[in-house]
């Protein structure tokens, strides 16, 4: 992974100077609080419902043992003793206090990490294939390009006032995992005819209330041209996003509204006067940057072959663990492994600072020092050999991290919703709950087989439920919490934005109504190697919207 | 009060804020600007975020100040308009900031190219006479100030916000 040289460290020192100067003039009245809000936003600093939150930077979802131990020792020494891992890759932590945070920024500065631009009207902290490096299936490492975004956009001069938000994700599969057709730039690393590496283009995909799936504006950009290309992208953006209303400045509606092809030949008109430019990327740049990702050394370790099919046989819960969370990786002898944060019950994306140190210790000891975040809010040991995974697995199981749910019913995506967030209108995360219990019973969530529920407690989308098989988002109507479901929605290659069954469902209410479509998934669904998904897209949405309002449906 | 401050200070006696600038050289918007082009004295323009700077290109060698407008410190268009002036049409005279011009967002002006700076905010004021600005001297990417490249990768820049 990137080392921080001299200058890394300088800089993140200078932000966090730079930080504990602009909280000070706060304090002493210097800023108003409306000019402080982007400030401490663009350093992840969050005023929330009961405290202030501090969200993390954790670039591309890449951590070492030494920095998850960091992010663990600050939730038992300056918050309740956990952490929240959301879709985006990042960690928040919902307790500090205001005080602690410059201390907080020092202590992760440290370990190489920060909390630069994880919020505000600027690039976010960019995001990847959380199998990156890994999986048998991607034609190069998508994180150096991640980070080469990271450095580029940090305290961008020029593009620190966006109209909004701006999200970026990096892919090198046909398979995408990063979701790149939700965000607002998504880049698809790939080869061109001659095995030169460049990417395919997306831009102006995004959730929130108006769920628009990404435009590819071009097909194959030589990776000398990132920056450049990118640049022109950005400015074109700040110039004509609209500011006028904050529900329609992303780069989306501009889209949207201006036409994809006329946007195109702005940005490409743009473009033709940056591209042989400063922003060039020197090959040896690109080849620094590269080495720093190398994958690590990986012995030969046959033997797990033999190992593996003898613990399966005589271990159940070990077998359905690993037909599970264990993928296949691009070295036959080794696997990546899904560490779910997905417990019976439990908050999805929380993790106890005793189970940050237990997943820095089985990195260290299994998986060649490397952990990743998923957008799923899991994590993930992408090196591990097959040899390992019997002893990896007794070690998760005492930590209460060895749920065999990866990609299955109760393996649920959920913003913090109305129990932490000041923008949300409905809980998350007791609906969570309250599903993951109702399916919590293994053999019939195998029987149900790869369905992803998605929940959002707003129209912010946080919990990607535009995105979600299932997706179910919290409203309030009249005061009381309302929860509407939409269907089909999906943030894969086959990128989709779900459709709204109808009236929504009481809390009380909302997951008998989970229950009637997963009923009437298996009761149409051609065998169980038809996943709901494909079964959706096949029959549509009419059985399911006569089983959920009956004759109402029918009225409607 | 308004204050123009530039990296050398306090600008005293600036002509273009002077009550009874009568005969001293006018600051017109982009459309009287342009008419204006018609005569040969030099002018300066103020310039509104929705306006395309490229349409200076004709006038550029008789233009003496360029104001680009901040109509709230969360606009951002002016930090795209400043980069298109220098980097694209090679604009070299004094570049203004004026509207909501805030501590914090100078040192991203100055990077962009503003060189002048219409300040109203008197913390502000204070640091900038303070030389004091909350930058960073460390830069991940090139823009259109002085900074220099540093060894290593080719996108790093240096410069010394305070001197």
């Amino acid at each position: 992974m990137y080392r921080y040289d001299e200058f890394d460290h300088a800089f993140v020192a200078a932000r966090v100077s730079q930080f504990r100067d602009q909280v000070e003039r706060r304090l002493s009245g210097d800023i108003s609080e409306e000019a402080f809000k982007p400030l401490r936003l663009m350093n992840g600093v969050y005023l929330q419902l009961h405290a202030y939150m501090l969200r993390v930077a954790v670039p591309y979802g890449t951590l070492n043992s030494r920095q998850m131990r960091k992010l663990g020792h600050i939730a038992r020494i300056y918050d309740r003793g956990y952490g929240h891992f959301t879709t985006r890759q990042n960690i928040q932590f919902n307790w500090p206090a205001l005080s602690d945070i410059p201390a907080i920024l020092e202590e992760l500065a440290e370990v190489e990490m920060h909390a630069i631009q994880t919020s505000g009207n600027c690039i976010r902290n960019v995001t990847a294939d959380h199998f990156a490096g890994a999986a048998a299936d991607e034609v190069a490492d998508p994180r150096p390009y991640a980070e080469i975004l990271r450095q580029w956009s940090s305290v961008h001069p020029e593009f620190s006032y966006l109209p909004r938000k701006f999200k970026i994700a990096v892919t090198a599969a046909e398979r995408d995992r990063a979701a790149i057709q939700v965000h607002d730039i998504g880049l698809q690393l790939k080869k061109d005819a001659q095995g030169r590496l460049g990417f395919a283009v997306w831009i102006g995909g995004g959730q929130g209330r108006t769920p628009l799936l990404a435009k590819k504006i071009k097909d194959f950009l030589p990776e000398a041209d990132l920056l450049s290309y990118v640049t022109a992208i950005m400015r074109v953006y700040n110039l004509h996003g609209r500011r006028d209303n904050k529900f329609k400045a992303r780069i989306k509606i501009l889209v949207h509204e201006t036409g994809v092809e006329k946007l195109t030949q702005e940005i490409d008109a743009e473009w033709a006067q940056l591209k042989d430019g400063a922003l060039k990327l020197p090959e040896a740049d690109v080849a620094a940057i590269n080495a720093y990702f190398a994958p690590p050394e990986l012995a030969p370790r046959a033997e797990g072959w033999g190992e593996l099919a003898a613990w399966q046989k005589s271990d159940s819960g070990f077998a359905s663990w690993v037909g599970r969370n264990v993928a296949p990786h691009r070295h036959p002898d080794y696997a990546m492994v899904t560490i779910s944060l997905k417990p019976i019950g439990g908050i999805p994306g929380d993790a106890s600072a005793d189970q940050m140190d237990a997943v820095a210790r089985l990195a260290q000891e299994f998986g060649h020092d490397q952990i990743r975040v998923t957008h799923e809010q899991n994590l993930v040991l992408p090196h591990v050999a097959l040899a390992d995974l019997e002893p990896l697995y007794r070690a998760l199981l005492t930590d209460g991290l060895a749920t065999a749910n990866a990609g299955l019913i109760t393996d649920i995506i959920a913003c913090p919703g109305l129990d932490y967030c000041a923008l949300a209108n409905a809980r998350s995360i007791p609906v969570a709950q309250e599903i993951s219990n109702r399916f919590a019973d293994p053999a019939r969530q195998a029987d149900i087989g790869d369905l992803k529920i998605k929940i959002s407690g707003c129209i912010n989308a946080c919990g990607h439920h535009h995105v979600g098989h299932i997706g179910i988002l919290g409203v309030e109507k009249k005061g009381e919490e309302l929860y509407q479901i939409s269907l089909g929605g999906s943030g894969d290659e086959n990128a989709s934005i779900g459709q709204i069954t109808g009236r929504g469902f009481g809390p009380d209410q909302i997951t008998d109504a989970i229950e009637t479509i997963v009923a009437t998934y298996l009761a149409n669904r051609t065998g169980a190697d038809e996943p709901f998904i494909d079964c959706y897209r096949r029959i549509g949405a009419d059985p399911f919207k006569a089983a959920l309002y009956g004759s109402e449906a029918q009225a409607a | 009060m308004t204050v123009i401050w530039t990296q050398t200070g306090i600008v005293e006696n600036d002509p273009w804020t002077q009550p009874s600038a009568e005969d001293g050289p006018k600051l017109l918007p982009l459309a009287e600007a342009l008419e204006h082009a018609q005569d040969n004295a030099p002018f300066g323009v103020v310039l509104q975020p929705a306006d395309d700077v490229r349409a200076l290109a004709p006038v550029l060698d008789r233009l003496i100040l360029v104001a680009l407008t901040f109509p709230a410190f969360s606009d951002g268009r002016a930090f795209s308009q400043a980069m298109l002036l220098r980097e694209r049409l090679g604009y070299k005279a004094e570049l203004r900031a004026v509207g909501t011009v805030l501590l914090d967002q100078i040192p991203l002006m100055l990077r962009t190219g503003f060189d002048s700076f219409a300040v109203e905010h008197a913390p502000t004021i204070q640091r900038l006479i303070d030389k004091r600005l909350p930058g960073i001297d460390l830069h991940y990417q090139p823009a259109a100030d002085a900074a220099a490249q540093t060894p290593g990768y080719s996108w790093r820049r240096t410069a010394l916000l305070n001197g």
